[in-house]
């Protein structure tokens, strides 16, 4: 919007100075005096009872401070979902079985990493092992061998404390089910029984892997003296961190401070409580003496969460003119052993879908199986991506069934700007026709699709949708504006910047409200003694609502500025404008008054009042908490974005590999506050989508992760990118400051299916499970006998 | 890692004396590039490491047009990679070096380092081999030399006793007429390798006829390996796209690949004849045009 | 078993360093334990990331494979040492300029491999700069702005000779 003088503007990153000459700290780089060095013994089993384990040779060893086992933290749980029905069932350290290979049995703090492992070599712990299960649809038979026996609670659950006013009680699982989601509206049958063709598909997407390259770590300090605990650690919104840190150490709330660092990198990875977390402060207490705990690589890929396995069968009915009419979705998610948020993203592969085409009769089934692997959480697109590449993979054979064009059929299905969502959410802003549109014209779609299997090159494409912030704790964001005495202004709000941009995006929201240039904000960011509550960015919620917060307090203090000047004046504050650390009269821009003089003056006049913005939002203002995750019912998110992705690639034929030529990418994020930060999240999803559809797994066998380093999970070097065309197509969404909503998770999911669908225009073959890779490929070429 | 002591040699003798004195306690240290790795993982723990980077005297490249090459076991990759010489004369050492690692890794590590760790996915192990490389290997006892494909016995194991430090590498001066070509395949392209082919071409002076071939085969097998059927296949014969496909389908026989996390056995044999096969006409085409 | 620590003598960012070590530790953990220069990172733990990217006497090695000791009497580059005078070198500049970083862990490891490269190399293409990259992973800029950030400093270099 050229209308604005820092909005829209790629300025430079205000984190790049520390960033670039090595002074940004993260938590790896955190060190305090007399800091200890925790390691943790991993269980070897997928299943078995711990029959006994010996510490004493580890506590013996010189430089050893403590060594502790699940009977220490006995009765501890905590979760990211923890409902009334559904209670917290996750722990520390195990306790009287382990559940997968990985999982934390025995932690030791001693004085340096090196005595800290050794230390873990003298430990002996007996195991009687259990038949264990790996596949869900076995899991859930008969007879198969049972992971959870009755979830109790030891304390309240999250639920109960964030007022939402239901008895919570223990949950049993049956036959190995960690949750199910079920949701309906129109009439399924009614709407197959009008399609003209039916075609029902099933696909597979396994675990991949985050692979930030900050490895998880923490450093707790716990105070005996003042009872508080201070905290650095790998997050993405410190609320969350704080909330089970009090919960699972029963301290209160207001004693635990998370400090701000940087974290080097998130993609939804670091989002939720860890056990090895609530380790390091536990040991902290128990020792009164920081202990820092960094995860090896190794541990990172086998034992935090991955993305969560889904195995999805589309039943989709169309009419011959292409319009859909019903689509029946059975989602199976193989869970690990523990639910992590399997059910959150089984309801958001659905919410997603849902706001992209309009499907008119839709039924979504889902179940979570538990299995004795590690369990997952959400990765950048969270449900969608696996949903995405089933759905587009469908539509493009749909299309080939049909006849028609999958640009064009994705056109018809478009939803309307304005339209009010089955949920009952409003599309305000649905910049999705454009996005297609672009990148079609981008790539070169009329042109050259269909008309390259001599070169054995193709195209396909893909979209997405994503929410803009939804309902966790605390529910919403709060931020300060504080004037200063040159008048430049200081911004106190609670984001963590990992890489994603809120720091610069923030500042130049709060810079062009108040009119200054961006270098006037300074920013006060990411520490919970520091600034207010904050939900920040692992729902997609930072811009649109952490940004949002930052826009109402510049504005707070706008209006206070402008009233100030008013009194100054003598003339109505609509009369003001302000520039430059002044407020000046908009027929007279000659006459202006500094900000400094009118805070002197406000403090003169109003009793001190130094002129302070606060503004809030709410993620979602119209309900109480949270829609329902089983029934699929109530307002999920104010905003959605959305995005695009053409892709064009060439296959080798005698070896099955795939070069990716071309990716389009267009990405509607309401306005671009930062055209650079959101071109640097469309290039990254780019890449990262491409590992995905072609390169990326984590691979078990028999429950143990068999490519744990990244020599053996590869993710694409800077070689291995092709030419990334970006298209804007935004919308703008008038809830959003400036116009601004979510961008850095919606486009990972377009990219998968628009290969997908690249490789078989190309080579005619479809391959149901990513990634693709050219052992798979080449398997699908001969079956195919071509 | 766990403790070990720490000498830094000066001269290629006070290297020899010093790992006779330690054998099988102690390792030698060049570029470290494979060794720290195994040392931080704890796959070996020795009580001494002899550091040799600073052995001045074994970092040099001669050539000389009759001789061919001799290679201080100390030349970087990076070195090779840029050496003008190299480049002339061995021009296929430079094009494999380029796809080794990274140049950090390539800027430390040794061509010694590398042939020693006997890494089965080595790039520079099957390039050699394809050149017709000799290795010399020296200790307090004194000298041997043997060809490269005698040099390696098993995965990440060679010959050398534990007292011998690999002295020099050697290769013949180039033959008129000669194409040279490493190729390797990996899932994404600037992977891991899944499987390598390098392939030694002579023709005769009709250019028509092949009088040398070599074919070396790498990671589909615990060492690199001359698949000498395929080789001979070609030799004294025309060249043509069925020969060349027939060869390779040899080629890929030979193999005894392993399945692992990137490829299974059957995927690695099939790549293997691709692979043979069109690095195998890419070295033929070297050699009409040299 | 009992170790001597062992004398060494460095350089680092042109400051001389005496130091006491032990034949096990790392560059990577002298710079970041001994010396407090944080800005090389740890990633991958198996020689394949590239966060712990320094500059050995104008080459760049990845810190984390290289042992202490062996850069006995060398000269040391960080990135911490980049800036002089509180004045970014040209990189640097373009890296802010072109929003060439995001979580900024793995910056400080492609700084010192591009400021060798722009050294060493002096018109590289597109392609040899993406090749001579590739051991400096990351997972947040789909390899795009860093690329252009580079490209345009080596073209000013060509142009200014």
């Amino acid at each position: 919007m050229s209308e604005y003088s820092v909005v829209g503007k790629p300025l430079p990153r205000v984190d790049g100075l520390k960033k670039l000459s090595g002074q940004a700290k993260f938590t790896v780089d955190i060190v305090l005096p007399d800091m200890l060095y925790a390691k943790i013994l991993r269980s070897p089993h997928p299943h078995a009872r711990i029959l006994s384990i010996d510490t004493s040779q580890a506590e013996a060893l010189l430089g050893v401070a403590a060594v502790i086992t699940g009977k220490d933290t006995q009765g501890i749980r905590y979760g990211f979902v923890d409902t009334p029905s559904f209670p917290a069932e996750e722990r520390p350290m195990a306790e009287e079985k382990v559940r997968f290979i990985g999982e934390s049995v025995v932690a030791v703090a001693a004085v340096d990493p090196d005595t800290a492992e050794d230390a873990l070599d003298l430990i002996e712990v007996e195991y009687d092992p259990l038949p264990a299960v790996f596949d869900p649809e076995e899991s859930m038979k008969d007879g198969a061998p049972q992971i959870h026996g009755e979830i109790t609670r030891t304390t309240s659950c999250a639920w109960e404390d964030w007022g939402v006013a239901r008895k919570s009680h223990s949950y049993t699982p049956i036959n190995n089910v960690a949750g199910k989601v079920e949701f309906s509206y129109g009439d399924l049958n009614k709407g197959f029984a009008e399609a003209d063709y039916i075609r029902e598909d099933r696909f597979k997407s396994p675990a991949t892997a985050h692979m930030a390259m900050e490895p998880h770590t923490i450093v707790a300090s716990y105070d005996p003296l003042s009872g508080k605990l201070d905290v650095w650690l790998n997050h993405m919104a410190y609320e969350i961190k704080r909330y089970w840190l009090a919960k699972t150490l029963n301290m209160p709330n207001e004693k635990i401070r998370v400090h701000q660092t940087y974290v080097g990198g998130a993609f939804g990875g670091k989002a939720v409580i860890f056990d090895f977390e609530v380790i390091a402060a536990f040991l902290s207490r128990k020792l009164g003496r920081p202990v820092k705990l960094e995860l090896t690589r190794e541990e990172v890929f086998s034992t935090c969460r991955n993305s969560i396995r889904f195995d999805t069968t589309l039943k989709t009915g169309v009419k011959k003119d292409g319009t859909i009419i019903a689509q029946h979705a059975k989602v199976i998610v193989d869970a690990g052993a523990y639910k992590g948020s399997a059910a959150v993203a089984m309801y958001l592969s659905h919410a997603f879908n849902d706001s992209c085409f309009d499907r008119h009769n839709v039924l979504h089934e889902g179940v979570a199986a538990y299995t004795n692997k590690n369990f997952g959480f959400a990765k950048r697109g969270h449900g969608s991506p696996q949903m995405r590449f089933a759905f587009d993979s469908q539509i493009d054979m749909i299309c080939e069934h049909l006849g028609l064009d999958p640009v064009e059929f994705m056109l018809k299905n478009c939803r309307k700007k304005g339209e009010v969502l089955p949920n009952g959410d409003r599309l305000d802003s649905y910049g999705l026709p454009k996005c297609i549109q672009g990148v079609a014209d981008a790539i070169g779609w009329k042109e050259k699709r269909g008309k390259q299997k001599d070169k054995n090159r193709g195209m396909g494409i893909g979209v997405n949708g994503m929410f803009s912030g939804s309902g966790y704790w605390p529910f919403a964001c709060s931020a300060i504006v504080r004037l200063n005495h040159n008048g430049t202004v200081t911004l106190m709000e609670g984001d963590v910047e990992f890489g994603q941009g809120p720091d610069t995006a923030y500042s130049q929201i709060v810079a062009e409200t108040l009119g200054l240039p961006l270098e006037d904000v300074t920013l006060v960011a990411g520490d919970s003694e520091l600034c207010p509550l904050n939900y920040s960015n692992f729902l997609s919620g930072g811009l649109f609502v952490g940004g949002g917060a930052c826009y109402y307090a510049a504005l707070d203090l706008r209006n206070k500025l402008l009233k100030a000047g008013s009194e100054f004046f003598k003339t109505a504050p609509e009369d003001l404008d302000m520039k430059n650390r002044a407020v000046f009269i908009k027929a007279k821009p000659q006459k202006s008054v500094p900000f400094g003089d009118l805070l002197r003056i406000n403090i003169q006049k109003h009793l001190g009042d130094a002129m302070i913005g606060v503004g809030y939002k709410k993620a979602v203002p119209e309900i109480e908490f949270y829609p329902s995750l089983s029934k699929g019912t109530g307002r999920f998110t104010d905003a959605y974005s959305y995005a695009a992705a053409a892709a064009e690639v060439e296959v080798d034929r005698e070896t099955g590999r795939v070069k990716v030529l071309k990716l389009a990418m267009a990405d509607d994020c309401g306005n671009r506050i930062n055209p650079a930060a959101v071109e640097g999240q469309m290039a990254s999803q780019a890449v990262m989508g491409m590992g995905d559809a072609l390169l990326e797994e984590v691979i078990d066998e028999h429950g143990r992760v068999i490519n744990p380093t990244l020599v053996d999970y590869e993710i694409p070097r800077a070689f291995d990118v092709p030419e990334i065309i970006l298209v804007d197509g935004c919308d703008w969404e008038p809830k959003g400051p400036y116009g601004g909503k979510e961008a850095g998770e919606v486009a990972r999911a377009a990219v998968i299916p628009a290969i997908a669908n690249a490789i078989h225009d190309a080579v005619g073959v479809r391959v149901f499970r990513v990634p693709i890779t050219p052992e798979r490929l080449l398997t699908a070429l001969k079956n195919q006998g071509k | 890692m766990r403790d070990f002591e720490y000498i830094p040699a000066t001269t290629l003798q006070e290297a020899c004396s010093l790992i006779s004195q330690y054998q099988d306690e102690g390792k030698v240290l060049a570029g470290g590039q494979s060794l720290i790795t195994l040392l931080r993982q704890k796959l070996i723990a020795p009580s001494c490491l002899i550091d040799i980077k600073g052995v001045a005297e074994l970092d040099y490249l001669r050539y000389d047009d009759k001789k061919g090459l001799a290679m201080g076991p100390l030349t970087t990759h990076r070195t090779i990679e840029r050496s003008p010489i190299i480049q002339k004369n061995y021009p296929v050492l430079s094009d494999m070096e380029k796809s080794v690692a990274s140049v950090q890794t390539r800027n430390w590590g040794t061509i010694g380092g590398n042939l020693c760790s006997a890494d089965p996915i080595g790039d520079a192990a099957p390039t050699l081999l394809a050149l017709g490389a000799q290795v010399k290997m020296k200790s307090v006892r004194g000298e041997r030399m043997l060809p490269l494909g005698d040099f390696f016995t098993d995965y990440f194991t060679t010959v050398l006793e534990p007292d011998e430090i690999l002295a020099e590498v050697q290769l013949p001066a180039p033959a008129a007429q000669t194409g040279v070509v490493y190729m390797k395949f990996s899932t994404i392209e600037a992977g891991i390798k899944i499987v390598s082919a390098s392939v030694l071409i002579t023709l005769d002076a009709s250019k028509k006829t092949c009088k040398d071939a070599r074919i070396v085969m790498s990671a589909v097998a615990p060492i690199p390996f001359i698949a000498k059927k395929a080789g001979e296949h070609l030799i004294g014969k025309g060249v043509t796209d069925q020969l060349i496909a027939e060869a390779a389908e040899l080629a890929a026989a030979e193999t005894s690949p392993i399945a692992d996390v990137h490829a299974s056995a059957e995927y690695r044999r099939e790549i293997a004849k691709v692979i043979s096969r069109r690095a195998t006409k890419e070295a033929f085409e070297r050699a009409k045009a040299a | 078993m009992e170790i001597t620590k062992k004398v060494l003598k460095v350089t680092v960012n042109g400051r001389p360093y005496e130091l006491l070590v032990k034949p096990k530790t790392t560059l990577l953990q002298l710079l970041r334990n001994e010396l407090g220069l944080t800005g090389a990172k740890q990633s991958c733990m198996d020689n394949s990331c590239g966060a712990c990217t320094v500059i050995i006497d104008n080459m760049a090695v990845k810190a984390c494979s290289v042992l202490a000791m062996q850069v006995n009497g060398k000269q040391i580059t960080t990135v911490e040492g980049l800036a002089k005078d509180g004045v970014l070198t040209p990189l640097q500049d373009a890296f802010l300029r072109h929003s060439a970083f995001q979580c900024g862990f793995c910056t400080p490891g492609k700084l010192m491999s591009a400021t060798a490269m722009l050294q060493e190399t002096p018109n590289p293409t597109e392609e040899e700069i993406r090749r001579d990259m590739e051991g400096n992973l990351c997972r947040c800029t789909g390899y795009k702005q860093y690329i252009e950030a580079i490209m345009e400093v080596a073209q000013k270099k060509e142009v200014s000779k």
